[in-house]
């Protein structure tokens, strides 16, 4: 019953060779080069002055030479079998096909741009191509399939920009798009794409081909993406800190006496006023938050209840999750829609902070039931049943055993909910955004402003609230107002400036907001983990 | 089972009781389940057990002498946990085309000890290993080791079944597959060198081999997560066997069957150990002494105690802490 | 929970016997009266809402002292029902607001019309195509950029990653998916336009292609996020029983997590598009926002408006038809992202069906 007929490869592999170190160090290299690219696409390398004295497109089309030179060596010493590698047999058609894309592409541009020929003849050349490089990947074996298009394609791309074909001043402008391709542009992006296949091509031979070849460059990739990604969201957050901080923060201390002065959150907007500030946006979207956690945790969490503890599984139960998982998708501008045909009618026909708080808590009310459920499901039935053979009714179970069980999932569903209408800003537009540059006064002042007046005759007793029934800011709105009055608007003094305090202060409170929630989250699950 | 009655669980209590209430749980499984193979959590090493006597180990108890070549040599390992020390110092000489039962009480570090021959423990980060385990005379614990390879070698039937969510059929050629062994891809298929049928045969002897081929022939396509859980873990063994391993590693391969499905996988234990090194972990002692040619009882404290020929360890332990524990004072 | 339910229906029997449930479902009814007339009453815009409320809320408060289990699961029923009748509502009004748009210029019409005017706010002749246009290029270049990279991000996270670094970019990942999206719009309109004009010699103010980028950048930590917990719910043991096959991390990554993973992934995908084709505020103020198809279609680096940019940027002065029309433009989003959203409960319900093996 024996299936001898695997292949056998060494248990206890030989210690790092040269090949090995030349591998990697290319693919190191690779890597640094398409860093370069992306730090000049940033405009943090600048692109006009060159590098160290040299011209942009020489310094790439260098370094691609040798990237392009050095791969193709690795690949052709592999396949004559002067070091020992593992390849498969092909590269695989992802691989090829990537490769003779690329080719065709090239093809494609230097055949209709370079030499300007028609399209009867580009067409052909550039399918011809693209074949041509996809069969010549798939024969040969994986280590010259996957080395040998790659690094072609850096020494092309290299010698155009050595010969100066591409030079600093270059531009191209194709005739049916808007746009001009401009030498700062093109050569850093054709830096990224050739000094990456060249990578990945060594980090496969670093690997000697074969699967673990494949995980080396994949692996590669990977963390090449992650970084990426990771790098340009954190830069984005470190640029806004930068520009907006300073205008934040600035006057910031004690006051005459024990008064605690922060101008730029406490300061309004007027003619008068020294350092203006957002006072009014972010009363605004206190109250919005306020009032929309007050409607919609409540309804939330009881129609979780409702869902999980009393509902029978089935029709109406399914109809309810529907529903809820269309209003947690909904978009923001459609909620606004709404609010602007339903609920502005009804008060007054003008845009007020109520119709912007019932808005929001619709907005946060499937957020709130999903994670709620979410919670209430996972307190196990053996603390239901414990609880019941005790002799305990239903809805004591649920008030002193269910609810404080699920208590931490439904507090940080609630707060990462809040951090996410606090930025919203669509809705807003539609049912409570008002004045473009409030005065410290024109805050809402809510809790003043109560008013229960008894009249004869129906309705007998009149509640209002006149500032719950006024247009009003928020920070959201704030930064967007700034946008479409003009960053140059004369209202403010450098309002540039003022807008990107105002953006600034609004990612402090929604990220705090999330980080909060998410803080919290960690800390529950912790403790439930290592009870 | 009586031997588990003692056994203080230290796992919480909702945990049982979630896993208690698991539908595909055979009843036989109720107490082995507080020892996860698929993922040995410190936490669930650490077990209080009464009524063992004090006793110091001797080194000639774990010396088993046996004609033949020995195809693992284990020398001094040691794993931690964090700060436990999960298994102390274990040596062992495994022969080639036997099984070996591996027995002791929960927590004892038995399957521990299994997870380091294929070194699975590499995947608990929180492990840490010292001392040598040998295969065919080459280190696997060297810098330079191939755990690929090893794996490859060192096959691994897991506690309880895991076949991957696709057909019966892709799950046995799955290794073969990805060691390049078999090629059926659609680039292949375009250019003729398609291993179609390499992989009918190998999936048929395969599934002979382990006993299953009759039972679903006919539906080579269908999700292997539909079959029955004791044809799953024959399935599982199938997929083992169709890697071409040299030595495979059972962690308690019957602990989550029924009485049927577990006769089977005896037997089939006891057929694969005239080609293959049988390493198998288990805590039920009718099963250790009717399957295995050799024994090693690991006690508390994750400490091999004894290891000699099965009938010498279930007759004449040395050991009063193995007599004590094969006539069920504690366990 | 049988056990529950025979408990529960003891208790309630005895409460019967005592008379007592009588006065629950007294006050059930009475607080169910208080809301259906104060809900009537601001339906049709009558003063009566006010009072309705308060006798709701007096009523529901004499019963949470008399009868708290019957109140409470009153009230319960009452929130579940508000959630669906929140989503009826907004469905009823938005569609109601659109009906005179379709009537004007038929459904047909107002979806496929190609020939200008495209949108005249004089004459009323209006077309969806430039609008559906935008938001279908700016979707499919934010999946462009949400996918590849989610899917990576995903897999760095939970498979790839040492585990310090994990535990801090998991979160870091979750707190930077609560950028809202005007400071994204911001950052494009007062960077990365510029940028634009600078680097490709655009004429004007904002491109297709920089809206899609943003958008898609913003949708990323979302798509990360859900593809991470799908790939993190695959079994360990699954993966164990790859690796002991002698496969490596990366093929049984591919082969195995990925693929038991998948609905997952893609949910997680929907969900991200589903955010690209809603998101506002990015696409108003990075969009040049005039009403007409780029020449050609595919020139990405040219300016249209999206359906929902051109709600935010017009609702201020539209009335009459033209506020009909972006009604309308609202219609053709919701009805879109509903459908994903089913969509995306169905693939995820797949993979449980999957996990469980019955497929």
């Amino acid at each position: 019953m024996s299936n001898r007929n695997a292949t056998r490869s060494e248990l206890v592999e030989s210690d790092t060779s040269t090949y090995e170190v030349i591998a990697a160090a290319t693919a190191a290299v690779g890597v640094l080069t398409s860093t370069l690219s992306f730090l000049t696409l940033a405009e943090i390398v600048p692109f006009e002055g060159g590098l160290g004295g040299i011209a942009m497109p020489t310094v790439f089309g260098a370094i691609l030479s040798l990237l392009g030179v050095v791969t193709i060596g690795i690949g052709v010493v592999s396949a004559v079998g002067v070091v020992e590698t593992t390849p498969d047999r092909d590269a695989g058609l992802v691989t090829a096909g990537a490769f003779g894309l690329l080719w065709a592409v090239v093809a494609g541009l230097v055949v209709s741009q370079s030499l300007g020929f028609g399209v009867v003849v580009w067409l052909p050349a550039t399918l011809a191509v693209g074949v041509a490089v996809l069969f010549g990947a798939v024969f040969p074996k994986e280590d010259l399939g996957s080395t040998l298009p790659g690094g072609a394609l850096a020494l092309f791309a290299g010698a155009v920009f050595l010969t100066g074909t591409v030079g600093t001043g270059w531009s191209w402008s194709p005739p049916d798009l808007q746009a001009s391709f401009t030498a700062p542009v093109v050569v850093p992006v054709v830096g990224i794409v050739g000094s990456l296949v060249t990578a990945w091509g060594a980090a496969k031979a670093h690997g000697a081909f074969g699967r673990r070849g494949r995980q080396r460059a994949a692996y590669m990739a990977i963390w090449l993406l992650a970084a990426l990604v990771l790098t340009v969201l954190l830069y984005l957050l470190a640029f806004v800190t930068m520009k907006g901080a300073g205008r934040a923060f600035a006057g910031i201390g004690f006051g005459p006496g024990l008064s605690f002065n922060w101008p730029f959150l406490t300061n309004g907007v007027s003619l008068m006023e020294q350092s203006p500030g957002i006072w009014p946006a972010v009363v605004g979207t206190v109250w919005l938050v306020v009032g929309a956690v007050m409607m919609a945790v409540p309804l939330g969490i009881g129609a979780a209840v409702f869902l999980t503890e009393y509902a029978e599984q089935g029709r109406f139960t399914q109809v309810v999750e529907v529903a809820t998982n269309g209003l947690w998708s909904t978009p923001s501008i459609v909620f606004g829609l709404f609010g602007y045909a339903f609920l502005v009618p009804r008060f007054g026909n003008t845009k007020s902070l109520f119709a912007g708080m019932l808005v929001l808590s619709f907005m946060l009310l499937p957020l709130v039931l999903i994670t709620s459920r979410e919670s209430l499901k996972s307190v196990p039935d053996e603390y239901r049943d414990a609880s019941a053979a005790l002799g305990v009714s239903r809805w004591e179970t649920v008030r002193s055993v269910v609810l404080p069980a699920a208590m931490p999932g439904v507090v940080t569903g609630v707060i990462l909910g809040v951090g996410r209408i606090a930025g919203e800003t669509a809705p807003l537009l539609l049912v409570t955004a008002g004045e473009i540059f409030p005065a410290k006064q024109n805050a809402p002042a809510v809790l003043r402003s109560f008013q229960v007046d008894v009249v004869m005759g129906p309705p007998f007793l009149d509640v209002s609230n006149p500032a719950l029934f006024e247009a009003s800011s928020a920070l959201p709105y704030q930064l967007y107002a700034i946008i479409t009055a003009g960053l140059s608007s004369s209202n403010i003094e450098n309002s540039l400036e003022f807008a990107w305090a105002t953006a600034f202060v609004l990612l402090l409170v929604v990220l705090s907001f999330y980080a909060i929630g998410i803080a919290t989250r960690t800390y529950f699950r912790r403790k439930i983990s290592h009870e | 089972m009586s031997e588990h009655q003692t056994e203080t669980e230290t796992e919480p209590d909702r945990e049982r009781a979630a896993e208690a209430t698991e539908p595909d749980a055979a009843p036989s499984t109720a107490t082995a389940t507080t020892e996860s193979a698929s993922r040995p959590e410190p936490s669930t090493e650490r077990t209080t057990v009464a009524g063992e006597t004090d006793e110091t180990t001797r080194p000639e108890w774990v010396q088993y002498d046996f004609d033949g070549e020995s195809k693992l040599s284990v020398h001094d390992l040691d794993v931690y946990y964090g700060d436990e020390h999960a298994l102390k110092g274990v040596s062992m000489e495994i022969p080639e085309e036997s099984v070996t039962a591996l027995i002791g009480p929960s927590g004892c570090g038995k399957s521990t000890y299994l997870r380091c021959l294929n070194r699975m423990n590499d995947r608990i980060k929180a492990a840490r290993i010292d001392g040598s385990v040998e295969l065919d005379g080459q280190n696997v614990y060297d810098d330079n080791a191939n755990l690929v390879e090893l794996r490859k070698r060192v096959g691994m039937v897991f506690q309880s079944p895991n076949p991957f969510p696709k057909s019966i059929r892709d799950n046995i050629s799955y290794g073969p597959r990805k060691h390049g062994d078999i090629n059926t891809g659609l680039l292949s298929r375009l250019v003729g060198r398609s291993d179609k049928e390499a992989e009918e045969k190998l999936v048929e002897r395969s599934l002979r081999d382990a006993a299953l081929w009759d039972e679903v022939s006919g539906r080579l396509d269908d999700n292997a997560l539909g079959l029955s859980g004791g044809q799953q873990q024959r399935l599982c063994i199938a997929r083992c066997l169709a890697t071409d391993p040299e030595v495979i590693l059972m962690d308690e391969p019957a602990s989550a069957l029924d009485p049927i499905a577990t006769s089977k996988i005896e037997d089939l234990i006891t057929d694969l150990a005239e080609e293959y090194t049988v390493v198998v972990v288990t805590h039920n002692m009718q099963q250790a002494a009717r399957i295995s040619d050799q024994t090693a009882v690991f006690l508390t404290g994750g400490e091999l105690v004894e290891y000699d020929d099965t009938e010498k360890i279930f007759e004449n332990p040395e050991s009063q802490r193995v007599e004590d524990y094969i006539s069920g004072k504690f366990g | 929970m049988s056990q529950v339910t025979e408990d529960d229906q003891l208790t309630r029997l005895q409460e019967a016997l005592d008379g007592a449930a009588t006065g629950g479902i007294a006050v059930s009814v009475v607080a169910g009266v208080c809301l259906v007339g104060a809900f009537a009453s601001f339906l049709l815009s009558m003063p009566f809402t006010v009072p309705f409320l308060l006798g709701f809320v007096g009523v529901t408060a004499y019963g949470w002292f008399a009868h708290q289990a019957e109140t409470a699961r009153t009230l319960m029923f009452v929130a579940t029902v508000s959630t669906v009748t929140v989503l009826g509502l907004i469905t009823f009004y938005v569609f109601l607001e659109a009906a005179p748009a379709f009537a004007n210029m038929g459904v047909v019409e107002l979806l496929t019309r190609l020939e200008q005017p495209l949108w005249n706010t004089e004459t009323h002749v209006y077309s969806l195509v430039p609008l559906m246009w935008g938001t279908f290029v700016t979707t499919v270049l934010a999946t462009l950029v949400a996918a590849p990279f989610g899917v990576a991000g995903a897999l760095f996270i939970s498979e790839i990653a040492p585990r310090t670094v994990r535990e801090i970019i998991k979160p870091a990942v979750e707190v930077l998916a609560g950028i809202p999206s005007i400071v994204y719009g911001f950052i494009g309109f007062t960077v990365l336009n510029p940028y634009m004009t600078e680097k490709f010699l655009l004429a004007g103010q904002g491109s297709l292609f920089l809206a899609g980028i943003v958008i898609g950048f913003m949708a990323l930590p979302t798509t990360v996020s859900v593809a991470e917990d799908a790939i993190a719910s695959v079994p360990e043991s699954m993966k164990s029983g790859s690796l002991a096959l002698g496969s490596t991390d990366w093929q049984t990554m591919k082969s195995v997590t990925l693929p038991t993973a998948l609905s997952g992934v893609s949910a997680g995908i929907l969900l991200g598009v589903g955010r690209a084709i809603g998101e506002t505020m990015a696409a108003t103020v990075i969009l040049g926002t005039v009403v007409e198809l780029p020449d050609p279609l595919y020139d990405v680096f040219g300016n249209t408006i999206t359906l929902t940019s051109a709600i935010a940027a017009q609702y201020g002065s539209a009335f009459g038809l033209h506020m009909n029309t972006l009604f309308a433009a609202g219609v053709v989003l919701f009805v879109t992202v509903m459908g994903l959203s089913i969509a995306a409960q169905y693939v995820e319900a797949r993979m449980q069906r999957k996990l469980g093996g019955d497929v």
